[in-house]
């Protein structure tokens, strides 16, 4: 059974295709002072430039926080439980989610860990942590 | 108009609510219609005393609720998308429209299919009537959602874990609230949980949902409607019941508020903004508070509101809801109804409804001694929050 594959629109599409085309993780990145930014936005919650580009990052992260679900609307979810979802601070800061094969049991806040895309559709990645060990 | 005047100007003076059921045999428009008929005859008025509407965010319009009233003339009317921080909200925006003069008299309504939406009968097509999902539809559909991240205790998880981890946050806080809830439901007729007990060996089997909350951390999901009636403090004294003054309020949001990941502090929410404004409005401080109505979705959001209110140090609420502090009786009587947990989920309306009740004396079994002043929060969303002092009329 599949998991949802959501068709987004407006700065998230631009986001998703973003990192099909370059074939990896993308992050948007503010045009004047620098930072890294996610979600996309429009203008730079630092210094509200609306000069931004995406740019492709090392993938390599921690992890923030995290969710173990035991229970799930998704039918495709609902054969995995229990699963994580990793709320993950890439070392350039900004923070995104990732799905992972890594067992609940051997999540923790702070473990160090890489991201890659795996591409679902013409229209979205799904960012993973495969499990190191 | 001096801002400051508008804080102490008005009042609650009509409170209605249905049963909180596992399915309704009613549709969702009436169980709103239903509450808010009650309400106005509460405050002792017809329904063309009333002349602002603040309807629920989604299910049915201003409009509707007029017609169907027969309010003949509307001069205001909001919405007010916040969630379940809304209906505590409304009470912000009501006040401020009575103090400007824009309206006289303010119906606050809100009701919903909260449990049969989800479970709808065969033989009876379920309501095509929605909440308006706010910041929340966009970001869990194409963010959230595709991770396997659907429901609101999942997304609440995201911090919730790591508020429990940064802190160690035991799990016997979380289960003093749930538990304070039900043995107040046990005194409450309407309450969903009322004759079930709940013990701390039923908390720590029940199964998880998305680790930190449990199944008993969880709110029950109820049919049902509630309403209130806002008008000026002079009108107020001249009607059916002792007025109960809105002493202050406020609305806060996260920043940003329509997503969760990104927040530079993933523990302040929407009410560590609203809390010290409501506080320095109604000219009173926490430890002044006789009542609280602290919005109870999930058992944790609870101790992260104790503590934005100043009742508690960061991660320190374990000691605040601990040995019966929070049952009635204790210091700081909370949730006297049964709350989201035990009573049924209403908005956190229900927790106005009893507020009003708790100030007017007329709370029953429940009734804190001498209430005069109480605090409600509301909560919703990805965390907005709203809260509301109601106090005696001096
Ligand atoms: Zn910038």
């Amino acid at each position: 059974m599949t998991t949802f594959l959501p068709t987004p629109e407006w700065l998230l599409l631009d986001w998703n295709h973003a990192c099909i085309a370059a074939d990896t993780l993308c992050i948007q990145r503010c045009g004047d002072c620098g930072q890294w930014r996610h979600p996309p936005r429009r203008l730079c919650p630092s210094c509200y430039s609306a000069q931004s580009s995406y740019q492709a990052v090392s993938g390599r992260g921690s992890v923030y926080s995290f969710v173990v679900s035991h229970r799930s609307r998704d039918l495709g979810w609902q054969e995995q439980v229990p699963y994580a979802t990793l709320l993950v601070e890439l070392e350039e800061g900004a923070r995104v989610l990732a799905a992972t094969s890594i067992s609940p049991d051997r999540v923790s806040i702070g473990q160090q860990l890489n991201l890659r895309i795996a591409i679902r559709s013409d229209d979205f990645v799904l960012l993973w942590a495969d499990d190191p060990s | 108009m001096i801002p400051a005047d508008i804080w102490g100007s008005t009042a609650i003076v009509g409170v209605g609510e249905t049963d909180y059921v596992r399915g309704s045999d009613r549709h969702i428009c009436d169980l709103i219609l239903d509450a808010s008929v009650e309400a106005i005859a509460d405050a002792g008025l017809s329904p063309s005393d009333v002349n602002g509407v603040i309807p629920p965010p989604g299910y049915m319009s201003t409009e509707e609720i007029a017609a169907n009233l027969g309010i003949p003339d509307v001069a205001y009317h909001v919405s007010v998308p916040m969630g379940g921080a809304s209906p505590t909200a409304s009470l912000q925006s009501a006040t401020m429209a009575i103090a400007c003069g824009v309206a006289d008299t303010v119906l606050v309504c809100m009701g919903w299919n909260g449990y049969s939406a989800l479970r709808p009968k065969a033989d009876k097509p379920p309501s095509r009537r929605q909440m308006n999902t706010g910041p929340m539809g966009e970001t869990v559909r194409n963010a959230y959602a595709p991770y396997g991240l659907m429901s609101a205790a999942q997304h609440y998880s995201l911090y919730l874990r790591r508020y429990v981890e940064m802190y160690n946050v035991p799990e016997e806080a979380a289960a003093a609230v749930a538990m304070a809830c039900r043995n107040h439901a046990h005194l409450n007729d309407k309450a969903l949980m009322r004759g079930r007990p709940l013990t701390l060996e039923d908390y720590r089997e029940s199964p998880y949902i998305a680790e930190p909350l449990r199944k008993f951390d969880c709110c029950v999901e109820t049919d049902c409607a509630t309403a209130v009636v806002v008008t000026s403090l002079e009108r107020a004294r001249d009607l059916a019941h002792p007025a109960v003054v809105y002493l202050g309020g406020a609305e806060g949001h996260p920043s940003p508020a329509d997503e969760i990941a990104s927040r530079d502090n993933i523990l302040e929410l929407g009410i560590h903004r609203a809390a010290p404004r409501a506080f320095e409005r109604a000219g009173v401080t926490p430890h002044d508070i006789d009542v609280l109505e602290i919005y109870d979705c999930f058992t944790y959001v609870v101790l992260l509101q104790l503590e934005a209110l100043g009742y508690a140090e960061p991660g320190g609420a374990a000691d605040f809801v601990a040995d019966g502090n929070i049952e009635l009786g204790g210091k700081h009587p909370m949730n006297t109804h049964g709350g989201l947990l035990s009573q049924g989920h209403c908005w956190g309306l229900n927790h106005v409804v009893e507020a009003t009740r708790q100030i007017r004396g007329a709370a029953g079994k429940a009734q804190v001694e001498n209430a005069e002043l109480a605090l409600v929060t509301g909560y919703g969303d990805f965390g907005d929050g709203s809260v509301a002092i109601l106090g005696v009329d001096r």
